[in-house]
């Protein structure tokens, strides 16, 4: 069974060419996540419990490389308006809590796991679509978050188009990412594929 | 639900509960050690990136940068007189408090470092510099330019440090407002796309005279930053229910940061006792 070992190493692998992806400047710098697209392209090739090793492994490290302000807890010391050594070192502001990825990656690994069946039958359509709600869902979620602890619900103009060409992009490279786990299931003899359910169209 | 999966389900929720008690030492000791495991990746980025741009530059006038390096060379050639003049000047002012007996001020050094990245996540308003805890810096070290504060640091790697730009509300800054006794917190907001995004310097005073166009600098209040440096200038005043609130457009344009300094803060050394006389 060496599919899953390989996809944990294609997901660390992801991590590192992550750095050499840009930008796009015209969309306020909209990328391509690709070990979040990784990863649910991969919740759908694989079962429940590596899946939730999955989503481990990248909310971790998605985590440690990109979650910033995280900050010593000085709980009392703040003064009145914030003001002070206390402030500027970052307590009374609100950071998001290391390990949130984890839970975020968890939910949407399971949503993904429902059109499970169908990807079985060969069927891309779905899956596809289905990765770019959940990449545009993981960006909301975090959004939502970010302004939920700020209290105050506020919408930037580029948000949207942003987070939109984000899904955009992660749809264009989930049909690429699903082909590889195809072909790295034929090569690891691991069976996506139910060849007696795959969905057959002959014209008649 | 298969047995397998419930365990498997079990086992997940423990590690996340594990990962959610980790204490900040922890999780930047975590993050440090994944940005110098990234760092080789990054920094071989940066330089596809130097590279792709070099190519898609146009083309370099020679006569033209000879002229730029003329005028450079007499630039730092007035900037060595100015450092000296600056060195006389410190030491001399060193033997004059040390005459009166002041506590000498905190003295900082600066190191020059490069930009290498700019915003690699989702909504985090971030930098990676070329310098890192092998280059003597440490987390929470104000970072500037010659126009004013860009962030503070973050993340160390032995050869790379993540910066938190002032546009991050991670980064909030003890500041105060030229031409009056108004003080406050300046910070941005976390997720603002725009290329030059508002800051909010809060917990002014109602009502506060404050006119747009006013400089806002660092107090040095908080210990973090050093005081004076510039921040931005308000563009507008707000009432908020309790306390007034300016608007502060960024001084610094971080969209073309290319070099930066960071400060740090050394330790104040107590002024050497004089020496006893001693009495026959």
């Amino acid at each position: 069974m060496l599919f899953h070992p390989i996809s944990i190493i294609l997901l660390l692998l992801t991590f590192m060419v992550q750095e050499f992806i840009p930008g796009l400047e015209i969309a306020q710098y909209a990328t391509l996540f690709l070990p979040a697209v990784f990863f649910f392209c991969a919740s759908v090739a694989a079962p429940f419990s590596m899946m939730l090793v999955l989503a481990f492994i990248t909310g971790f490290l998605w985590d440690a490389r990109h979650l910033q302000g995280v900050t010593e807890s000085m709980a009392g010391v703040e003064d009145l308006f914030g003001t002070g050594a206390d402030s500027e070192l970052g307590a009374g502001s609100h950071s998001l809590p290391f390990g949130l990825s984890i839970v975020l990656f968890g939910m949407l690994g399971s949503l993904m796991q429902g059109i499970r069946p169908l990807f079985k039958r060969g069927r891309l359509e779905l899956p596809v679509l289905m990765v770019g709600v959940a990449t545009f869902t993981w960006l909301l979620s975090q959004f939502l978050i970010i302004t939920f602890l700020r209290g105050s619900l506020h919408f930037p103009g580029g948000l949207w188009s942003k987070m939109i060409t984000d899904t955009l992009l992660a749809m264009l490279a989930s049909p690429l990412i699903f082909l590889l786990l195809y072909s790295l299931a034929r090569v690891s003899s691991y069976e996506i594929k139910y060849d007696g359910l795959r969905y057959r169209f002959d014209g008649r | 639900m298969k047995k397998f999966n419930i365990l498997a389900l079990l086992v997940f929720v423990a590690g996340l509960v594990g990962v959610f008690t980790f204490d900040t030492e922890t999780t930047r000791q975590i993050q440090s050690r994944v940005l110098s495991l990234l760092s080789p990746f990054i920094h071989s980025s940066a330089a596809m990136q130097n590279a792709a741009e070099s190519v898609t530059a146009p083309q370099i006038n020679t006569a033209e940068v000879k002229r730029e390096n003329d005028e450079l060379r007499v630039q730092v050639e007035r900037g060595r007189i100015v450092q000296q003049k600056y060195n006389q000047i410190i030491e001399e002012n060193a033997k004059l408090r040390q005459i009166v007996g002041f506590q000498q001020a905190a003295p900082f050094k600066m190191t020059a470092a490069k930009v290498i990245r700019r915003r690699s996540s989702a909504f985090w308003n971030s930098l990676i510099i070329d310098k890192g805890s092998l280059d003597g810096i440490g987390t929470d070290s104000p970072v500037i330019t010659s126009v004013g504060l860009v962030g503070k640091t973050s993340i160390l790697a032995p050869r790379m440090t993540e910066v938190i730009l002032l546009t991050d509300e991670m980064c909030r800054v003890s500041a105060k407002v030229e031409g009056t006794l108004e003080q406050g917190i300046l910070a941005g907001e976390r997720a603002a796309l725009e290329v030059r995004p508002e800051l909010h310097l809060r917990f002014l005073s109602r009502n506060a005279n404050i006119n747009a166009g006013a400089s806002v600098y660092s107090s040095g209040e908080g210990g973090v930053f050093p005081p004076d440096l510039l921040l931005g200038r308000v563009k507008r005043f707000e009432n908020r229910e309790i306390s007034g609130e300016a608007i502060v457009e960024p001084a610094v344009d971080f969209s073309s940061l290319d070099h930066v300094f960071v400060i740090e803060m050394q330790a104040v050394v107590p002024a050497p006792e004089p020496p006893a006389t001693v009495k026959p």
